[in-house]
C-alpha cells in the first residue's frame, strides 16, 4: 500500500458495528442484483452509509469498493455522512414560498444552527430545505421524519422544536 | 454475414457487429471518442451517430446498433456533421484548452476531432471544471478537468483488469470519475487507463514532458520481465526509451500491459547501468578496457571442467546457444545452468518424464477456449498479469469456469464464481493425486487413459491418496475434492496452468507430472482449450530449456555448480545477468561459494550483489539494445530488433561470447540471424523458422507429446508448533530482480514485506507496518508486517526479489519453511 493510501486508512470515522451489516446482507446475499437492498437495509439500519460498513458490504458481496461509491454517490437517497435522528424537512417549493417559508426555514436556522444537509453536532437533527412536498394546500409545510406540520407558524416551529428536543436520543 | 449500404457503397460485415465495427471494416471511418476494441461498447459520446434509412432518418449511435440485413447507413450527412460540431462544442465547453502543455498534444482524440470538424469557436460560455490533480503517485496522473467522461476507464479496469480502482461519481454536470470515497488513486497501477483515456486525463507521469508524441520514434519489442511475451511499443528518442506506447493491435493481448511492461522500461536507461568492463585490482573493481578484460576472463576459462556458468533465462536463443557451444566445445565443460535449478525442473523433470517434452501442452491462447480452468496458486496473477487478464476475461464475457487450488487466496478468487481450494501450504501433490484418485474413483477417466503406459502404478501408488485421507493432511474436505475431481474431469475442455520460478521451489518436477496425470489421465491434453501451462518466470525460460541451456548428461546443476565453488572444484564461475545472492536459496551458502571460488566473472545491466564479488565485471546490455528471438512460456518465438544504440561501452552477451570464443580460438558466428539458423536446424519445433518468417507476430514451435503416467512423490508436511508456515513468491509488481532497476514497479512497491493473517497478527500482537523480525532454522530477518484478508491462519508470505531484505537468508530452497514471528 502506498503512503498515501496508508494515511487514508488512518483518517477514519468512529467505530462501526458491522454485526448489524451482516444481519442486512445475509438477508439479500443469495437475491441476484442485491446491492441496491443491501445498501437501503444498511441505510436504514445506520442511518447512513458509513465507509467502513461500504468497504465491508464490498468484501461480502464481491464487489468493487468503487462501484458501490458509484452507486452511493448516483443515489440521492444515500447519505454519507451520520444523519440527525430527526429530520426535519422543510418545503420551499411554489406554495410555500409564497406562504413564507423563508421565515419558517430563519426560525429553524435560529433555534438549532444548521442550514440545508447540516446536521447537528449532537445527531439529534439534519434540516433539509425540498423544492415540494404535495401539500400544497397546507403551505407553509414542514416533515419531521414521518410526521407532517401543515400551516407552519414562527410558533409552531418552537413547538416542534421543544417537542423533539425533549425526546432523549438513544 | 450481412450486406449493408454505408454511404452509398454496398458492403458486407459478420453478422455479430455494430455498424460502427460494420464500417471500420470497410474502411468507413467514423469518429468516436468512447470505444475500445478490446471493451465491450457503451455509446457515451455521441460522437459516432449516424442515419439509417430504415429507421426514418433518426441519428442513431453508431457504437451500440448491430448492422442488420439491407440496412441503408449514411455516415456524413450534414446534419450528422452538425450534430458532431455540437457535442465537440459541449465537450469543449469545459475542457480546459491547454493542449500546448498537455502531453497528450498530437495523440488527442478530442484535439484530432476538433480539428478535423474544424470547431474554431463556441455559441456557449460556461466556466471550466475546477477539480483537484490527483499527483499522489508517481505513476499515474489524473486529471478529472480534462475528462470527457468516456467511461474507457472504468471499463478497462473493470472488463479487462478486473481491479475496478474507478467509477463514476455523481451524477448529471457534477458527474466525474475516480475512486471510491475519493481517495486518491491506489491500484496496481498497470496503467491500462492511461493507454485508452482519449484524452490528457490520464496521463504517465514518468513520462510527463519528456517529448512530444510526434518526437517519438516507435519500435516494435517484446517485454523483457515474464515469460507471457507480451509485444511492446517503445517509444524512443535521443537513444532513450522514453515510454511505451499503446497499440491495440499488438500481440494476443491486444496493447494490453501489466505495470512491469508499461512502467518497468526505466532499467534501460538507468544511470546505475554499467558503462565499462571493470577489473579487481588490488581488491577494488577498476574500470578496464574490453581488450583487457576479455584476454584475462579467456586465459581464465581455458580450465575444463573446473570452470562452469550460470546464466539468466533473460538472454536471447541465439545468446545461449553461442554460451552454451562455447562451454561445451571451447572450454569443455558441462557445468551450466539457468536459474537455480529447480525453478525450472517441472519443465525439464516433470514435463519430460510425462508429455516426453521439456514445453507446455498449451498456448496462452487456449485459456479462452476452454470451459474450465484449474489454477494451482492465485500466484498465476502475481506472476504473469496478463495471463490474469485473460483468465478474467475467459470467467466474465465467456462463462469459463475458474477452479484454484491455492495455499492462499489472491486476486484471482474474487473473479465471479471462483472456487477457491485453500490448502496448507506444500500439500498441492497430494491433493493433485487426491483428485487423480477420486476421478478413477467415480469412473470418469477417459477410456484411453488405461491402456497408456504407468497406468497399473498410478492406480496402485493413488492407493494412499484417497480423498478422505488427503482431506485430513491438506485441510480441504473430500466432499471438495470429489467435486473438483468430477468438475474437471466432467467439462469437455480443461486447462490446467501453475507458476514457476525462483520464488516457487514446491513447483517442482514432481507437481509437473501430477497435473500432467490429472490432464493425462481425463484425455484432457493436445486438444484445443486443454492442456497443461507451465507459466516460465522469465522473457526467455522456455527459450533456455529449448536451447538446452541446462545440465544434461553429468553436467552439475546450479545448486550443484555452487557447492562445487565451495569446494573448489569449480575454480572459474561465469555468472551471466543472474544475481544468486539475491534470489538462490540460502543465502549464506552462495555467499560462501562466490567467496570460495577462485575466480568470479560476472556479466549484467548493473553492479548486483553479485557482480559486487566478482574479479572481473563485464557491461552487458539490455534487450531493447540487441537483436534476437525469445521464447514465451507457450513457445511463441518472437523476434526483437534493437530500439537503441547500446548503452556507454556495453556489448550484448552474444558479442561477448563471441570475442571470448574468437579469442580461445575459436571461430563465432557472425550475427545473431548465423547462429539463429543453426538453432532452427538443431532444435525441434524451430524447423523453419528464420528472422524473417517470425515477422511481428512470431511463431508458435509446436510440442508433440508422448503421454506416461508417472507418479509423483508428495512433500511431507511436518507441521511445529507454534510456527507458522512460510510460502515464497512473487509480487505483483516485480519480476525476478531486474525490476528492482523499474521506476515504476519500484516506487508501487519499495520493499520486502512479511503478509501474514489477521488472528495470527492478532495472537502475535502485530500491527499493519510494525517491524516484525522473522526466523527459521537458517537465520532471521526483519521486515514491514502486512496484514491481510486473504492469507490463511498459520501461513505467512514473503516475496523474494528484494536485496535489501533477502528472503533466502532465512530459506533454504524447501516449499514450506517453518518461521517464527517476533516484535
Amino acid at each position: 500500500m502506498s503512503d498515501v493510501a496508508a494515511q487514508q486508512v488512518e483518517e477514519q470515522e468512529p467505530e462501526v458495528d458491522l454485526a448489524k451489516a451482516d444481519v442486512v446482507i445475509d438477508k439479500y446475499i443469495d437475491l441476484p442484483g442485491n446491492l441496491m437492498p443491501v445498501l437501503q437495509g444498511i441505510q436504514d439500519t445506520y442511518g447512513y452509509v458509513p465507509r467502513k460498513v461500504a468497504d465491508y458490504v464490498a468484501e461480502r458481496l464481491n464487489v468493487y469498493p468503487s462501484q458501490i461509491y458509484g452507486v452511493l454517490t448516483f443515489y440521492a437517497q444515500f447519505h454519507l455522512k451520520p444523519r440527525g435522528r430527526f429530520i426535519i424537512r422543510v418545503c420551499v417549493g411554489t406554495a410555500c414560498h409564497v406562504q413564507g417559508a423563508q421565515r419558517i426555514k430563519e426560525t429553524f436556522y435560529n433555534l438549532l444552527h444548521i442550514k440545508h444537509t447540516e446536521t447537528s453536532a449532537d445527531l439529534r437533527y439534519t434540516f433539509e430545505e425540498v423544492a415540494c412536498l404535495g401539500a400544497c394546500g397546507m403551505a407553509p409545510l414542514a416533515m419531521v421524519n414521518d410526521d407532517t406540520y401543515g400551516k407552519m407558524t414562527v410558533q409552531k416551529v418552537d413547538e416542534i422544536v421543544a417537542k423533539y428536543s425533549a425526546i432523549p436520543l438513544d | 454475414m450481412v450486406n449493408l449500404t454505408i454511404n452509398d457503397k454496398q458492403v458486407t460485415a459478420p453478422k455479430d457487429c455494430t455498424i460502427y465495427e460494420a464500417a471500420k471494416l470497410n474502411g468507413i471511418k467514423i469518429p468516436i471518442l468512447c470505444h475500445d476494441k478490446k471493451l465491450k461498447p457503451f455509446g457515451a459520446c455521441r460522437m459516432c451517430l449516424v442515419e439509417v434509412e430504415q429507421m426514418k432518418g433518426r441519428q442513431i449511435p453508431s457504437c451500440t446498433t448491430p448492422a442488420t440485413e439491407g440496412m441503408i447507413i449514411r455516415t456524413d450527412t450534414p446534419e450528422i456533421i452538425k450534430a458532431r460540431k455540437l457535442v465537440l462544442e459541449l465537450l469543449l465547453l469545459n475542457h480546459p484548452l491547454d493542449c500546448p502543455v498537455c502531453d497528450k498534444g498530437g495523440d488527442c482524440d478530442l484535439q484530432n476531432l476538433t480539428y478535423d470538424y474544424q470547431v474554431d469557436s463556441n455559441r456557449f460560455v460556461d466556466s471550466k471544471f475546477q477539480h483537484e490533480i490527483d499527483y499522489n503517485n508517481p505513476l499515474i496522473e489524473r486529471d478529472m478537468n480534462r475528462c470527457v467522461l468516456c467511461g474507457k476507464c472504468v471499463r478497462i479496469c473493470d472488463e479487462i483488469v478486473a481491479f475496478g480502482a474507478l467509477t463514476f461519481i455523481d451524477r448529471g454536470i457534477e458527474t466525474k470519475i475516480g475512486c471510491d470515497f475519493e481517495k486518491p488513486l491506489d491500484c496496481e497501477f498497470c496503467g491500462s487507463c492511461v493507454s485508452v483515456c482519449p484524452v490528457g486525463a490520464l496521463l504517465a507521469r514518468p513520462f510527463k514532458h519528456k517529448a512530444r508524441f510526434w518526437a517519438l520514434t516507435n519500435h516494435n519489442s517484446v517485454c523483457g520481465y515474464c515469460g507471457t511475451g507480451c509485444n511492446l511499443t517503445l517509444g524512443v528518442k535521443d537513444n532513450k526509451v522514453l515510454t511505451t506506447v499503446y497499440n491495440e493491435n499488438q500481440g494476443f493481448h491486444k496493447g494490453q500491459l501489466c505495470v512491469r511492461g508499461r512502467f518497468g522500461y526505466q532499467f534501460i536507461n538507468s544511470e546505475n547501468r554499467l558503462t565499462t568492463p571493470l577489473i579487481r585490482k588490488n581488491g577494488r573493481l577498476t574500470e578496464a578496457t574490453w581488450d583487457e578484460a576479455l584476454e584475462i576472463v579467456a586465459t581464465r576459462l581455458k580450465g575444463g571442467n573446473s570452470v562452469a556458468a550460470l546464466a539468466t533465462p533473460r538472454l536471447a536463443n541465439e545468446e545461449l546457444t553461442l554460451f552454451k557451444k562455447m562451454m561445451l566445445d571451447n572450454i569443455g565443460s558441462k557445468n551450466f545452468d539457468n536459474s537455480a535449478g529447480y525453478a525450472h525442473a517441472a519443465l525439464t523433470e516433470g514435463f519430460v518424464r510425462s508429455f516426453g517434452s521439456a514445453a507446455s501442452s498449451a498456448s496462452i491462447l487456449d485459456i479462452q477456449k476452454s470451459d474450465l480452468l484449474l489454477v494451482v496458486k492465485t500466484d498465476t496473477y502475481e506472476t504473469h498479469p496478463v495471463i490474469g487478464f485473460e483468465i478474467n476475461m475467459g470467467v466474465k464475457n465467456k462463462g469459463i469456469k475458474l477452479n484454484i487450488l491455492s495455499d492462499k487466496r489472491g486476486k484471482l478468487s474474487k473473479l465471479p464464481g471462483a472456487n477457491t481450494q485453500v490448502h496448507i501450504p506444500g500439500a498441492e501433490v497430494a491433493v493433485l493425486n487426491a483428485l487423480c484418485n477420486s476421478i478413477i474413483d467415480q469412473k470418469l477417466a477417459d477410456d484411453s487413459a488405461v491402456s497408456l503406459p504407468g497406468y497399473p502404478e498410478l492406480v496402485k501408488a493413488l492407493a494412499g491418496f484417497t480423498p478422505e485421507t488427503v482431506a485430513a493432511t491438506s485441510g480441504i474436505t473430500a466432499e471438495s475434492i470429489n467435486k473438483l475431481a468430477a468438475d474437471y474431469a466432467s467439462a469437455e475442455k480443461a486447462l490446467i496452468l501453475f507458476p514457476t520460478g525462483l520464488g516457487y521451489a514446491g513447483h517442482t518436477a514432481d507437481l509437473a507430472t501430477a497435473v500432467a496425470n490429472l490432464a493425462i489421465l481425463t484425455g484432457k491434453f493436445g486438444k484445443e482449450g486443454c492442456g497443461v501451462l507451465c507459466l516460465s518466470e522469465k522473457n526467455n525460460s522456455q527459450g533456455a530449456v529449448d536451447m538446452g541451456f541446462y545440465p544434461r548428461e553429468g553436467g552439475m546443476n546450479a545448486l550443484q555448480i555452487l557447492d562445487a565453488c565451495t569446494s573448489g572444484t569449480v575454480k572459474t564461475l561465469l555468472v551471466a545477468g543472474e544475481n544468486p545472492l539475491t534470489s538462490y536459496p540460502d543465502n549464506a551458502k552462495v555467499k560462501a561459494a562466490l567467496d570460495a571460488v577462485e575466480f568470479l566473472i560476472v556479466s549484467d545491466l548493473f553492479l548486483t550483489e553479485t557482480a559486487e564479488l566478482a574479479d572481473i565485471v563485464l557491461p552487458a546490455c539490455s534487450f531493447a539494445e540487441k537483436e534476437g528471438t525469445y521464447t514465451s512460456t507457450d513457445r511463441r518465438v518472437q523476434y526483437v530488433k534493437p530500439a537503441i544504440n547500446k548503452i556507454g561501452k556495453s556489448k550484448s552477451d552474444f558479442e561477448i561470447i563471441s570475442s571470448l570464443i574468437a579469442k580461445m580460438g575459436g571461430t563465432p558466428p557472425v550475427t545473431p540471424a548465423v547462429q539463429f539458423a543453426e538453432i532452427s536446424a538443431n532444435t525441434p519445433g524451430y524447423e523453419s523458422m528464420t528472422y524473417a518468417t517470425l515477422g511481428n507476430e512470431g511463431a508458435f514451435a509446436p510440442v508433440s507429446i508422448n503421454p506416461v503416467f508417472v507418479v509423483p512423490v508428495a512433500a511431507q508436511i511436518t507441521a511445529a508448533q507454534g510456527k507458522l508456515a512460510l510460502v515464497t513468491g512473487s509480487v505483483l509488481y516485480h519480476n525476478g530482480t531486474l525490476s528492482q532497476h523499474g521506476e515504476g514497479p519500484v516506487h508501487v512497491c519499495p520493499d520486502a514485506y512479511v503478509e501474514m493473517s489477521r488472528a495470527d497478527a492478532i495472537s502475535s500482537s502485530i500491527n499493519d507496518n510494525d517491524l516484525v523480525t522473522v526466523s527459521s532454522s537458517s537465520g532471521s530477518l526483519q521486515l514491514k508486517a502486512k496484514v491481510s484478508l486473504r492469507i490463511p491462519e498459520g501461513v505467512v508470505f514473503i516475496p523474494y526479489h528484494f536485496p535489501a531484505a533477502p528472503v533466502n537468508k532465512i530459506w533454504s530452497g524447501s516449499a514450506v519453511t517453518m518461521v517464527s514471528l517476533s516484535k
